[in-house]
């Protein structure tokens, strides 16, 4: 199964995004992001399935996010 | 127990699910929202959400729009300050409490803004008239109250946004007085509300709101830790954390939840005919006493408050007289110096202000003690 993170600027788009995704039928979830990717402390969204079609609904609902790793 | 007829400044008593929410907060929610991964500072976190999206869906707004504050005051301060940064032109109403009138004079008398106010009337239209000729090519925002903290006059304020609407005016609106006895929606053209989560949402003191629409942007008059690019030195601009720096008041806002929760329950159109029909009763019974003034007019719609003078007996010493009697209204000038300039009440009045606990007979025995106050002083 792919998986793909997306950093996300604050908890609130965080789970705004998990809210989302998780009604469209896409697994995903909300973990505090790690200290090695920079920036700083935050929050990702970890997307497991299509993350193409996933990311392409956080962009339609304007969510901020910067992909981290992974692919759809 | 003391009767209550001071809700303006702050509801009491609260509903037993706000005191529920924040005492279940206080046990429950140990961990810092937003702050952390751990389990207990996500329950915190997971629970703020909620709220936040209970409270934005409450006004029609984004749950990212929806700012906790500390009161109403810090919301306005913050949002006059962050709209009016880079300078321009603000109007304000000449009915402002001084949480909108200060800051504006402050950014005015330091040059940073220009500013005009607007005379508030009882006719609406020419209320609306009197923004309009003040509106300039540099007018950025007009900030106005919803509902007059002294007399409770509903200003035309749905006119006013289509005003600014019109004109790409951002419209500040200080809902601290009518949020919870009406149905406001920031969809109805308000750009940023403002408002107090202690008085007509009934949560606890300490609690406040800032909702914006998101179109006008919002620099931070505060910085600090967000919780997240920890590593940054600068303040993240994306809205809610942007203007939530420091360790946010999770119990608060958890009583703020329960007190929309509980308004929704009830519904604003009863809670409002409860609270008019109180003030109407309590009108009723003091118009007839000789010297006693009301200040409303036939011509405007009130939110549920009353001001009233007596004649020969300052406002201040009424209310001591009031108190001792057991009942608490709030006397002077109500943090308002522009509203009663406007009023022309050089000593201030007296407020009375329902809540939805209170009783219609509270408020005809309160009549008949004023009566008495009267009567006895004029001996």
């Amino acid at each position: 199964m792919n998986i793909c993170i997306a950093d996300m600027p604050s908890y609130t788009y965080a789970v705004k995004g998990e809210k989302l995704l998780k009604a469209r039928g896409f697994p995903c979830e909300v973990k505090r992001k790690s200290s090695s990717g920079g920036g700083g402390c935050g929050f990702t969204l970890v997307i497991r399935g299509s993350c193409r079609e996933a990311l392409k609904v956080l962009d339609r609902y304007s969510v901020p996010y910067t992909l981290q790793g992974g692919g759809g | 127990m003391p009767v209550n007829f001071d809700n303006a400044a702050t509801t009491f008593p609260k509903p037993e699910s706000v005191i529920m929410a924040a005492r279940r907060a206080a046990e429950r929610l140990g961990g810092n929202a937003g702050r952390g991964g751990h389990e207990l500072a996500m329950r915190s976190s997971a629970a703020v959400y909620s709220a936040r999206e209970y409270i934005a869906d409450f006004f029609g707004a984004q749950p990212e729009n929806t700012v906790f504050t500390l009161n109403c005051t810090h919301a306005l301060n913050m949002a006059v300050q962050g709209v009016m940064r880079n300078g321009g032109h603000l109007i304000i109403s000449s009915l402002e409490h001084n949480s909108a009138s200060r800051p504006a004079f402050a950014l005015a008398r330091e040059k940073r803004i220009t500013l005009s106010v607007a005379e508030i009337y009882p006719d609406a239209e020419r209320t609306v008239e009197s923004f309009r000729r003040l509106i300039r090519p540099d007018t950025k925002a007009i900030e106005c109250t919803l509902a007059s903290n002294v007399t409770g006059q509903l200003l035309p304020w749905r006119e006013i946004a289509e005003l600014c609407r019109e004109r790409g005016i951002c419209f500040i609106a200080d809902g601290a007085q009518a949020c919870g006895t009406f149905d406001i929606d920031i969809g109805e053209g308000i750009d940023i509300l403002c408002t107090a989560g202690h008085k007509g949402l009934y949560g606890l003191s300490g609690t406040g709101l800032l909702i914006s629409s998101g179109k006008f942007p919002i620099a931070p008059i505060i910085q600090g830790g967000t919780g997240t690019a920890s590593q940054s030195l600068e303040q993240p601009l994306l809205l809610p954390e942007a203007l939530e720096s420091g360790t946010l008041n999770i119990p608060g806002i958890m009583s703020l939840r329960a007190g929309c929760e509980f308004v929704k329950r009830i519904g604003t159109d009863a809670i409002f005919r409860h609270e008019d029909g109180i003030c109407r009763r309590f009108i009723a019974e003091i118009r007839d006493i000789p010297g006693i003034k009301v200040y409303r007019s036939e011509k405007t719609d009130y939110a549920p408050i009353v001001s009233f003078t007596a004649e020969n007996i300052p406002p201040e010493e009424l209310a001591e007289a009031l108190s001792a009697a057991g009942y608490c209204l709030r006397a002077g000038f109500h943090c308002a110096a522009l509203a009663h300039s406007s009023l022309g009440t050089k000593n201030g009045t007296v407020r009375f202000s329902p809540s939805v606990f209170s009783r219609p007979q509270d408020a005809v025995s309160l009549a008949g003690t004023v009566k008495q106050i009267v009567k006895n002083k004029n001996k």
